[in-house]
C-alpha cells in the first residue's frame, strides 16, 4: 500500500484529537478574526432597524438549551438591538426550554429594564405553550385563545401593552426562532402568506439552506448558526459570545478539511494504481 | 367492530377537514369561528400527546426489558431514568418554583450541559463520516463535495479572510442552486400533501386508520 493510499485509512481518533485541541486554542488565545457580513444578516438587522420606534415585535421563541451554544450569540445581539431601538416586544415560547432561556437572558444578561423598559408596558412574556404549526395559526388569529394570561398569571387585558393586541394585526414584525429545520414552513404558511406579516428568523447553521428558499419574499432576513450571530454582533455594535466561538470554529474545522482532502487524494491514488495494474 | 374502528376515524377526519376547508375558502363567519376553535384545540391535544408519548415510550422500554432481561438492561435504564429526571424536575419545580435559583441551577448546570454534550458528541460521527463519504467518486458526489466545501469555507471567518470571493461563492451556493432545488422540493411536497389531503377527506387514505 502506497503512502497516498494510506491517507484514506488514517485512524479517526487523530481527527478527533486534533480538532479538539485546535478548537480549544482560540478559547485560551483569542485570534480576533474579522467577519464578513452576509446579505441575509444585513436584511435581518434592517428589518428590525427600519421599524418605527414603538413598533410591536412578536418573538416566537423555540430555543433549545441543548443547542444554545449555536444560537446564544444570535439571541443576545437581537435582544440588545431591539431594546436599544425602543420597540415593544411580545415573547411567547414554543418549547419547554424557552421560558428558562428567556429568564436567563432577560433576567441577567440583557435586562430590558436597563434600556428603560417596563414590564407590561414595553414587553410581555407569555410563557410556554406547545404550539406547533396549528398553534401558530391559532396565535396569529386570536392570541387570547391560546394565552389567557402572561407567564405570571396576569390576565392579558390587565397589561397595558396588550390592550390593543389580540391578533396578527397588532404585530409589526414576527421574529421566528426554531431548531427543527422544516419548522420555517409553519411561519410562512400561518403568518407571511395569509396576513403578509413581516417575518425574520433565527435558526441553526444546518437549517440555513432550508430557510433560504423563502428569503427574501416571505422571510425578510435570517440568522443561521453562531457565525450569523457573530455577524449581527458586529453589525449592531453589540459584542457578545459569538466572537470567541467564531475563532474556535475557524481553527477547529481545519483538521476535518485536511482529512477530507486526504480521503480524496487516497481515492484517486487508488484509482490510478488500479488502472496501472490493469494495464 | 373492526369496520367501526376504521370508519369512525375517517368520518371524524372528513367532517373536521371539511370545516377547516370551509373556514379557509369561504367568508361565512360561522366557519371562521369553528376553524379558529378547532385550531386552538390542537394546543391542548399537543400537550396531551407529550404525556401519551412518554407513557408509550416507557411502556415500550419496559416490555423490551421484560423480553430479554440479560441483554436489555439499557431498556431498563431508558425506563427508569426519565422518571428520575421527571421527579427531580417536578420536585424542584413544586418545592421551589420554576423561577427559583434552585431550579435554574438544575437547568443551567445539569440539563443544559447534558443536552449540549449529547449534541457535541455528534461531531465525532459527523467528522469521521465526512472523511469517509466526501469523496469525488462521481459527478453527483463531486457536486455535493464542492457545494459543501464552498458553503463551509464561507461560514468560517478564517477563510473569509484567506480566500477572496469565498463569501460571494458561498452565498451563491446557498441562494441560487440551493434555493432552486429547495423550492422544487417544497412545491413537489406541497402537491403531494394536497393529494394526500384530498384522499384523506374522501376517506381513501388507509394510513390514517391502519398505520403507515
Amino acid at each position: 500500500m502506497s503512502v497516498l493510499s494510506k491517507l484514506g485509512k488514517i485512524d479517526y481518533r487523530w481527527l478527533y484529537i486534533t480538532s479538539l485541541i485546535l478548537t480549544a486554542i482560540p478559547l485560551v488565545y483569542p485570534i480576533g478574526l474579522s467577519v464578513t457580513l452576509s446579505q441575509p444578516v444585513k436584511d435581518y438587522y434592517s428589518a428590525i432597524q427600519d421599524l418605527p420606534e414603538g413598533s410591536v415585535i412578536a418573538v416566537s421563541f423555540g430555543g433549545s438549551a441543548s443547542l444554545l451554544d449555536e444560537q446564544e450569540a444570535q439571541f443576545l445581539a437581537t435582544w440588545k438591538t431591539i431594546f436599544s431601538l425602543g420597540h415593544k416586544v411580545l415573547f411567547y415560547s414554543t418549547t419547554e426550554d424557552g421560558p428558562m432561556i428567556l429568564q436567563d437572558h432577560l433576567g441577567d444578561k440583557v435586562k430590558p429594564e436597563d434600556y428603560g423598559y417596563t414590564y407590561g408596558e414595553d414587553y410581555v412574556e407569555l410563557g410556554f405553550s406547545p404550539l406547533g404549526e396549528p398553534g401558530e395559526a391559532s396565535f396569529a388569529a386570536n392570541i387570547r385563545g391560546v394565552y389567557a394570561a402572561d407567564k405570571y398569571g396576569t390576565p392579558l387585558d390587565d397589561l397595558p401593552m396588550m390592550v390593543d393586541i389580540n391578533d396578527y394585526s397588532g404585530i409589526d414584525l414576527l421574529m421566528f426562532q426554531y431548531t427543527a429545520c422544516t419548522s420555517i414552513e409553519w411561519v410562512v404558511r400561518q403568518w407571511s402568506v395569509p396576513y403578509q406579516t413581516k417575518v425574520i428568523a433565527t435558526t441553526l447553521g444546518c437549517c440555513g439552506p432550508m430557510a433560504a428558499p423563502y428569503y427574501p419574499s416571505q422571510i425578510e432576513g435570517f440568522l443561521s448558526g453562531s457565525g450569523a450571530g457573530t455577524e449581527l454582533e458586529v453589525l449592531s455594535g453589540n459584542p457578545g459570545p459569538g466572537a470567541a466561538m467564531s475563532d474556535s470554529k475557524s481553527i477547529g474545522i481545519l483538521p476535518q478539511l485536511v482529512f477530507i482532502a486526504f480521503g480524496n487524494i487516497a481515492y484517486f491514488a487508488n484509482k490510478y494504481m488500479k488502472k496501472e495494474d490493469d494495464q | 367492530m373492526a369496520t367501526l374502528r376504521r370508519e369512525i376515524p375517517k368520518f371524524i377526519v372528513m367532517i373536521f377537514g371539511l370545516f377547516m376547508l370551509l373556514g379557509s375558502f369561504t367568508t361565512i363567519p360561522i366557519f371562521d369561528t369553528i376553524k379558529a376553535e378547532l385550531t386552538s384545540w390542537t394546543v391542548t391535544i399537543s400537550a396531551v400527546s407529550v404525556w401519551l408519548g412518554a407513557v408509550y415510550a416507557s411502556y415500550a422500554n419496559y416490555r423490551l426489558y421484560q423480553r430479554n432481561k440479560k441483554e436489555g438492561i439499557e431498556h431498563l435504564i431508558y425506563f427508569i431514568v426519565p422518571f428520575v429526571v421527571f421527579g427531580l424536575q417536578f420536585g424542584s419545580g413544586i418545592l421551589y418554583g420554576v423561577e427559583s435559583p434552585q431550579y435554574r441551577w438544575y437547568f443551567t448546570n445539569i440539563y443544559q450541559n447534558i443536552g449540549a454534550t449529547v449534541y457535541a458528541v455528534m461531531f465525532f460521527t459527523l467528522a469521521s463520516s465526512a472523511y469517509r463519504t466526501f469523496i469525488a467518486s462521481s459527478w453527483d458526489a463531486t457536486a455535493l463535495l464542492a457545494g459543501g466545501i464552498i458553503y463551509t469555507l464561507r461560514q468560517i471567518p478564517l477563510f473569509q479572510v484567506m480566500i477572496p470571493g469565498i463569501v460571494g461563492a458561498g452565498e451563491w451556493v446557498m441562494l441560487v442552486p440551493n434555493v432552486g432545488g429547495g423550492r422544487g422540493a417544497v412545491i413537489a411536497a406541497a402537491l403531494g400533501a394536497l393529494a394526500l389531503g384530498v384522499r384523506t377527506l374522501m376517506g381513501q387514505e388507509a394510513t390514517i386508520t391502519e398505520g403507515g
